[in-house]
């Protein structure tokens, strides 16, 4: 009965607007309860930032191989595993296991990532 | 091309031009699909539909108890119900993107072979790794030499057009809704079935 109210609570507040009502304080909290397409939102946007992090440094430093491709892609997936489960502490079950939420933004952050890579190491370094 | 004086120091700066191309080229592909699908009433309400539908059936799946087997039954024939409906609405919802789909699909061959013109043959940018296979036939496509990391236009654009596409369509709310079947590039595995 908890559950089924506090999804209608995330529906309504869904349709406001794209943007619903979003406190940064619920995504470090792990009694926040989440909804599924809120919680995907958030995982796209942090796997996002990262590849975007990464791919700038990357380049910046630069380093060369395909091996840090696999690097960035561990990386990204650590962090990604990190926040749900141990600081938001949900359940996957809930939200269609582990493959769904890790692959949440995963193909746009890996076109973003070699994007970065490649922009920043071709205009910097020749 | 005028180049401003900044860029022509450097010497990739193609990779700017295929990236700020792109960039437009995306707002202005958004710009139609929103014109011709998203302001439309129909396709709000179809949209919520389908999300009402999908949260339906969720908190149906997770109501699930194994121990009540006489209600099982009946619980499945309702599942089963919503599944219908929501198929049928997310059927309806691809038909419906079909048709800015079409105009979109045009801009953007129509911007591929002008960019395709523009930059025929040109190093645009450097790999700063070794690619194989597929990738390889795409980054070093239409150059001449051996050095496997020469970059041309076709494998930055196809990146540009996906990354830039995609969050620009969640970055306004226009990605598809996560609850029609086969939204997504790989269908989610469902946990309850086995």
């Amino acid at each position: 009965m908890k559950e089924t109210k506090s999804v209608k609570l995330n529906s309504q507040q869904h349709e406001n607007g794209h943007f619903s009502p979003f406190k940064f304080a619920k995504l470090l909290d792990p009694e926040a309860s989440w909804d599924k397409d809120q919680l995907g939102d958030v995982l796209h946007w942090i796997r996002q930032v990262v590849a975007l992090f990464c791919g700038l440094l990357w380049g910046a430093i630069p380093v060369v191989g395909s091996i840090w491709i696999f690097i960035f892609l561990a990386i990204s997936t650590g962090i990604i595993y990190g926040y749900y489960a141990m600081i938001l502490k949900i359940d996957e079950e809930e939200f269609g296991g582990h493959a769904a939420l890790l692959q949440e933004g995963l193909f746009a952050s890996i076109t973003l990532f070699l994007l970065a890579w490649i922009l920043v190491y071709s205009l910097a370094h020749f | 091309m005028a180049t401003p004086q900044f860029l022509s120091s450097f010497k990739y700066s193609d990779s700017l031009k295929v990236v700020a191309i792109s960039v437009c080229t995306a707002i202005f592909c958004e710009a139609i699909s929103w014109v011709l699908i998203y302001r439309t009433n129909s396709y709000k309400s179809l949209k919520s539909s389908i999300d009402k539908a999908a949260k339906k059936l969720e908190t149906m799946k997770t109501d699930q108890n194994p121990n009540k087997l006489s209600t099982k039954k009946s619980k499945t024939k309702k599942i089963d119900r919503v599944e219908t409906s929501l198929k049928e609405s997310s059927r309806d919802l691809s038909l419906f993107k079909f048709k800015s789909g079409a105009v979109v699909a045009l801009v953007l061959i129509v911007v591929f072979g002008l960019l395709n013109s523009l930059f025929e043959g040109k190093v645009v940018a450097k790999l700063p790794f070794k690619p194989i296979g597929i990738v390889m036939k795409m980054s070093h496509r239409g150059l001449q030499g051996e050095d496997s990391t020469d970059c041309s236009m076709v494998f930055l654009y196809f990146l540009c057009s996906i990354s830039i596409r995609t969050n620009l369509q969640k970055f306004l709310g226009f990605s598809p809704p996560r609850g029609a079947a086969g939204a997504g590039l790989f269908p989610m595995p469902d946990p309850k079935t086995s």
